[in-house]
């Protein structure tokens, strides 16, 4: 017990997590209506797909990158399938290659981070497919897809939405992948020392491969949800993602130098974002002035965990 | 011997689960050279950060001249002209020696520049009395070996001026011309009435400059003597607690099969020149040689790591073609790199995970890793190499320098490759876990492994080795058996300097 206290307290999740009880706590008192199941649900609903898309995102800063591109990765995947189902394909075989899609663009965005830093690299992949979809869509927008592939996004099993379900199983995928396999273990080892892990004779280049296949599927698989929620696709619908994610995962406490943190984090980082955003919504908090707010969350979790963690290395030097 | 500049009492340190210092008693006079001894995780760097206020001591006070004084930092305790030689290396990489050493007091001209000129012969000067000319101050101390950032370092602490200089561990990476250098310097230090606290795991260095010896065990000091009075078995048995045979093991069978022929090889930066030399299976082959004779780097080229410029490599028969390291691990081959911190260890993550670090796929072929099969096998290396920790799952961060080096070995070690290159494998390791380092280089090579090791202290390579060859300027320029009337250190030594006039490296 005194283990497990001490580790979770020696874990980059930490203060994450206590920040989002603390979070819980003081919206409960807040606004009255948080505490409702119904409205928990809603917070649930509404982070599932931040969870997908930061939780993919995680296996990317863990190697010490950064993909900037999940945003419109998702937005552009979300498109195709539209465009796909719209012409009578079968929602089966549209999901798959939507899926692909995030292979392919892993694959891409994976070869060129190993060449220019990451940020960059998918700074610029992030323009390029962004600008795909306007393409794909030629500057339209679809409605009215089939209830077989909407119900993904808007149906429910007894009480849960699907889209939690969907979450929920992403998330303990990426954990599991991430804890408990070669892979993941890799991508800790590269993440904390890659000079080490060269000498350690691993194969490099395939681990931070896997983990932006893994990023970039994860994406696609949210752009697709998002397009059967809103029953709708729209080139710029990812656009709001983008840095979002980013937000998660760091709040999450998860290093942008690679090799500390994880999904736990993570899922804290999402859950405290989105339930930022749902108690401006409940208090009448306009949209305009939201980003403001989440800005200053970011900036604030940032700041604590920098700092602490200085103060941790001056410890030991 | 002169009078008492700084006396730490009742020193206390606590680190999280463990007291790394307990009620510790320590003094330094004008003049004379203290030397810190003990165990890996003993407590010597940290008692030598508490003095450099790098830590704050839980307890104890502290006094200099006879004034007791409270050290606010590491700056602080520059100001009072306590500077330090870390153990581990605390150089920017990306800046150049010259740049390092006066970092943050970089000299200025008249009007406000900086004054690179005399920065640059400053450096120079301060390197030369080393006997380091042949260092470029104007070159990122990233591309320096191991040895000459070293150097910087030690020229560096000596550029405060200080009167207290603390040496942690400064002799580990260097070879003896180097070690000459420094020691002629300690005495004129002493000379000078400095005082000098010395950490060192290499006794046969102790009677050379030291005056008295403190020995700290598991955080507490055991005692502190005059350096004639208490000979080198006590010593280690007050360090360790028990005896230790100081003897070199080496149950010798027959060699037959050739394991590792390397022909003519060369490297692109010109620091391997035609290196032809082989290793068969059960033997231990040493590579001699001064700082910068290419050594590691021939060790390099064979692991794969190191672009191969033409020659060839066979391995067990076969011609082997090396483009990375993982090629070279598929044909068996390993190498325990000389650098822990950058090469060695995930500093991150724990003892635990570095230690299967090599051998995750051979151990977890089905994809899924179990943690408490990683622990059992860390646990098991921790007790065979002595690693002193609360945890297998503590940060390797967190662990002292001798027992991070530990780790390595053992995530080679857990691995047990065919043919095994130690590159200073016993680096900053106590005499009672250098030993079993020993034991377990010579039951592999009982058990039919091919071993190559490289070390700058001449007496182990010579210790362990069935035969050697002496390298100098990436060249090989002799060979000597165990058994020959040549297999001493006077013989080897002379080797390892012919021609190059104690010049040039
Ligand atoms: N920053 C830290 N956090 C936690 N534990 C620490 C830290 N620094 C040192 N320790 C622990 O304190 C103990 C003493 O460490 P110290 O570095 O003083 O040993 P040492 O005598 O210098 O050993 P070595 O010969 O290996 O250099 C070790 O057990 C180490 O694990
Ligand atoms: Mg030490």
């Amino acid at each position: 017990m005194k283990n497990l206290w001490q580790s979770i307290k020696e874990s980059r999740a930490f203060y994450s997590l206590i920040g989002l009880v603390v979070l819980v706590i003081a919206s409960s008192i807040i606004a009255p209506s948080f505490r409702t199941v119904n409205n928990m649900i809603t917070i649930f609903r509404q982070a599932s797909l931040l969870l997908i898309l930061s939780s993919g995102l995680t296996a990317v800063l863990l190697t010490g990158t950064m993909d900037l591109s999940v945003g419109a990765t998702a937005g552009f995947v979300g498109c195709v399938v539209a465009q796909l189902i719209k012409h009578d394909m079968n929602v089966a075989v549209a999901t798959l290659i939507g899926l692909l899609i995030g292979v392919v663009i892993g694959l891409i965005n994976g070869t060129l981070a190993g060449i220019l830093p990451g940020f960059i690299a998918t700074y610029g992949t992030n323009w390029v497919i962004a600008g795909l979809g306007i393409v794909v869509m030629q500057g339209a927008v679809i409605y009215d897809l089939p209830p077989a592939f909407t119900q993904l996004g808007v149906g429910y099993l007894g009480a849960i939405p699907n889209l939690v379900i969907f979450a929920s199983v992403v998330v303990l995928i990426l954990y599991i992948l991430l804890s408990n396999t070669t892979l993941g273990r890799k991508i800790y080892q590269y993440g904390s020392n890659p000079v080490a892990a060269k000498y350690a004779a691993m194969p490099t280049r395939r681990v931070v491969l896997s983990a932006f296949v893994i990023c970039s599927v994860c994406a696609a698989f949210a752009g697709m949800l998002m397009t059967a929620r809103l029953n709708a696709a729209d080139a710029a619908m990812g656009d709001t993602y983008g840095l979002q994610t980013v937000a998660a995962a760091v709040i999450g406490g998860t290093s942008q130098k690679g090799g500390e943190g994880g999904v736990l984090g993570t899922i804290a980082g999402a859950l405290i974002l989105t339930i930022v955003v749902n108690i401006m919504n409940l208090t009448g908090i306009p949209s305009q002035a939201q980003g403001l707010v989440i800005g200053s969350v970011i900036i604030i979790m940032v700041l604590i965990d920098t700092i602490t963690r200085k103060r941790q290395e001056s410890k030991m030097n | 011997m002169g009078k008492t500049i700084l006396t730490a009492k009742h020193i206390t340190k606590l680190f999280p689960g463990m007291k790394a210092l307990d009620d510790v008693d320590f003094d330094l006079q004008e003049g004379e050279v203290h030397i810190l001894v003990g165990e890996n995780g003993a407590g010597k760097s940290t008692l030598s950060k508490i003095i450099l206020g790098a830590y704050k001591a839980e307890e104890g006070e502290i006094t200099l001249d006879g004034e007791p004084i409270v050290i606010q930092g590491t700056k602080d305790a520059l100001e009072r002209g306590i500077a330090a030689v870390y153990q581990e290396n605390s150089l920017v990489p990306y800046l150049d020696a010259s740049q390092n050493i006066f970092l943050n007091r970089e000299p200025r001209t008249k009007l406000g520049f900086l004054d690179l000129k005399k920065m640059k012969h400053d450096a120079e000067e301060l390197l030369k009395t080393l006997n380091c000319e042949y260092i470029d101050v104007t070159k990122p101390v990233s591309s320096l070996s191991v040895a000459e950032q070293q150097m910087v370092e030690i020229a560096k602490a000596l550029s405060f001026n200080p009167r207290i200089i603390v040496f942690d561990e400064p002799t580990s990476s260097l070879s003896e011309r180097e070690v000459d250098s420094l020691f002629k310097q300690i005495h004129r230090l002493k000379a000078e009435g400095l005082g000098i606290i010395y950490v060192s795991h290499r006794m046969q260095e102790f009677p050379l400059i030291g005056d008295r010896i403190t020995v700290l065990r598991d955080g507490k000091k055991i005692a502190t003597v005059g350096i004639n009075d208490c000979t080198n078995n006590e010593l280690v048995k007050m360090m360790v607690g028990r005896d230790v045979s100081q003897v070199y093991v080496r149950n010798q069978t027959d060699f037959n099969e050739e394991a590792l022929k390397v022909e003519h090889l060369c490297d692109f930066d010109g620091r391997v020149n035609d290196i032809s030399f082989n290793v068969r299976k059960g033997e231990i082959v040493g590579l001699a040689g001064l700082v910068g004779a290419g050594r590691t780097e021939t060790a390099e080229l064979i692991y794969g790591i190191r672009p191969i410029k033409s020659g060839d490599v066979t391995v067990f028969g076969k011609k082997a073609d090396l483009k990375n390291a993982t090629n070279a691990v598929a044909l068996g081959i390993g190498l325990i790199s000389e650098d822990r911190k950058t090469q060695g260890l995930a500093l991150s993550e724990s003892i635990a995970q570095n230690t299967v670090a090599v051998s995750l796929n051979k151990i977890f072929p089905n994809f899924f890793i179990n943690m408490n099969k990683i622990r059992e096998i860390a646990k098991d290396y921790t007790n065979k190499l002595r690693i002193m920790t609360t945890s297998v799952d503590k940060k390797t961060r967190f662990l002292s320098g001798g027992n991070q080096q530990k780790v390595v070995l053992a995530k080679w070690l857990s691995y047990d490759p065919d043919i095994l290159i130690f590159d200073e494998p016993t680096r900053g390791i106590d005499v009672g876990a250098k030993m079993e380092i020993y034991n377990l280089m010579d039951r592999m090579a009982s058990e039919g492994k091919a071993i190559i090791m490289i070390s700058s202290e001449l007496p182990e390579v010579i210790g362990m080795s069935d035969r050697i060859y002496i390298m100098q300027e990436g060249s090989i320029v002799g060979e000597v058996h165990r058994g020959d009337d040549n297999f001493n250190q006077e013989k080897i030594g002379e080797l390892m300097m012919l021609g190059t006039g104690g010049a040039n490296e």
